[in-house]
């Protein structure tokens, strides 16, 4: 079985800024990656690179062994790749059930829409009381619930998760975590961004950290929170 | 004042109309499109080949206008949207396009029509005339009433209900968020157009029963349909149909008290009241308009 992602040498920046420095980077089929480190250092920035989300990246991203260097976001979106950014990029005026129902916009999983909503109701039970409220009129937590939802709405092959605890109070910020990091990826894989090492450390298979736009391995006694 | 009243609603009717296919443009695909004019004159040339050469079927007239109109709007798709997108001096550049499509198609209009003014069929003829206490509402103003509200439900309930019309009002809301759920602004594009097309190709025929069809007849609907537009707030659909109302009762006003002559007047007078209190227009504050 190929890898699920592979970054090789990746540089990304936006402008004349170069954010990332030389990424080297694989993701086996099923592996939970933890990526830690302070803001600023690239973390959001090796994320939006995978989706070609960045104003200009060098070196190569393979995905399930063929590179994606050349592929726009929406053609990688329908390949299964769902990036859950961080300030949630929903659509604030449309209700909770359109926002999530856009999560199935590809065409193969629009009709398993119905289906796939339930599931997602089923893990954040809020949202199913709310489908037909604004997004834009949701509590903090609750639109993280729905940016989260509308990330499970299709069958994804790799997550790309960035700071989902964000903003949030402790609580709903753990539970979030807890949720995103127990999901059966089916053969999938998972890679989160966190500055919180404690909120994902011990549901994550490796971790790794993100320093002045280089990945580190991470030992045991890492001087990171 | 019944006749100021059924004026209105006529009125307010058409004026949605091509605002909506203004607004639903830059709300979807952030631009302005200055080429609505001749996207109207099109449609009405079209609707009027096709009552002079095929058949005065209501329905089929109609349907030539729309379908002339959405044709049009995959025509700037095709040589303004796709050329343009992700260019640098997007909103400079769209503007000169729609510009320049406008003068080459109105040109293109005199040449093979000439500049004589063409007049459509009554298509209304069949509806009875209504007395509404003393005034008499006349079937042109009828059949636009049914033939807006038909084609708008039409249009709504499949934006409302349908996988692209999600994808449409997903761009209008977020382009970032658009992208990362697989929605292509380019394919979706076409549809954005050509629905702002079929609503301003459906005013064009509407109109047509009132005005004659020459090439230079889109001018005066796209300068309604920019103010309604703003008055509104750029890319709200809601601030379009309560700004096409407000502008549209000011005429109606105007024409029953003062007379046809200060019709301008008065709407520059409304518009600069509403943008002095309102500057991003009537929906402004309740709707995030791109800015």
């Amino acid at each position: 079985m190929s890898k699920v992602l592979e970054i090789k040498a990746l540089e990304a920046g936006y402008g004349p800024l170069r954010v990332l420095h030389g990424i080297d980077l694989s993701v086996e089929p099923g592996e939970r990656v933890g990526i830690l480190g302070l803001n600023g250092h690239g973390k959001t920035t090796m994320l939006r690179a995978i989706v070609d989300l960045v104003d200009w990246k060098q070196g190569d991203i393979l995905f399930e062994g063929e590179s994606i260097m050349r592929q726009p976001t929406h053609v990688l979106a329908r390949r299964g790749i769902v990036l859950l950014p961080q300030g949630d990029a929903l659509f604030p005026g449309l209700s909770v059930k359109d926002n999530l129902d856009a999560g199935a916009y590809p065409s193969g999983q629009w009709k398993k829409r119905q289906q796939r909503r339930d599931y997602v109701c089923e893990i954040f039970p809020r949202l199913g009381e709310r489908l037909d409220q604004i997004v834009g009129t949701l509590s903090g937590g609750e639109r993280r619930m729905c940016s989260i939802g509308r990330g499970l709405m299709s069958e994804a092959r790799l997550y790309l998760v960035d700071e989902p605890s964000l903003g949030l109070g402790p609580g709903i910020a753990k539970g979030i975590c807890e949720t995103l990091l127990t999901l059966d990826l089916q053969g999938g894989a998972l890679l989160i961004a966190e500055q919180n090492r404690a909120l994902i450390e011990g549901k994550i298979d490796r971790a790794l950290r993100m320093h002045g736009g280089e990945l580190t391995p991470v030992t045991g006694e890492d001087g990171d929170h | 004042m019944t006749g100021v009243i059924v004026t209105t609603v006529n009125l307010t009717a058409i004026y949605a109309l091509v605002a909506l296919g203004i607004s639903l443009t830059w709300a979807g695909l952030g631009f302005l499109n200055l080429s609505a004019g001749v996207m109207y004159a099109a449609s009405a040339y079209g609707a009027w080949l096709v009552s002079t050469n095929i058949t005065s079927n209501v329905v089929v007239v109609l349907l030539g206008g729309i379908v002339v109109g959405a044709a049009f709007g995959a025509l700037i798709c095709l040589t303004v949207f796709l050329p343009l997108d992700g260019k640098p001096n997007w909103e400079l550049r769209t503007l000169t396009a729609t510009l320049a499509l406008s003068f080459i198609a109105t040109n293109l209009y005199l040449w093979k029509f000439g500049p004589q003014f063409k007049q459509f069929e009554p298509l209304f003829g069949w509806i009875p005339q209504l007395r509404l206490g003393d005034t008499l509402v006349k079937s042109s103003v009828t059949g636009t009433l049914i033939a807006t509200a038909i084609v708008v439900t039409i249009v709504l309930v499949y934006i409302g209900t349908s996988r692209i019309g999600l994808g449409v009002r997903a761009l209008t809301q977020s382009v970032e968020g658009a992208s990362l759920v697989g929605i292509d602004r380019r394919t979706t594009a076409f549809a954005i157009l050509g629905v702002s097309g079929a609503f301003i190709g459906l005013a064009a025929v509407l109109l047509g029963q009132t005005f004659f069809v020459e090439p230079n007849s889109g001018y005066v609907p796209l300068i309604k349909g920019l103010i309604v537009a703003l008055l509104g707030g750029l890319g709200s659909l809601r601030g379009a149909v309560i700004a096409a109302f407000m502008v549209a009762l000011t005429e109606a006003l105007t024409l029953q008290y003062f007379g046809g002559a200060w019709t301008l007047v008065t709407l520059f007078i409304l518009i600069s009241v509403v943008l002095i209190i309102r500057p991003r227009g009537v929906a402004g504050v309740l709707e995030t308009t791109r800015a």
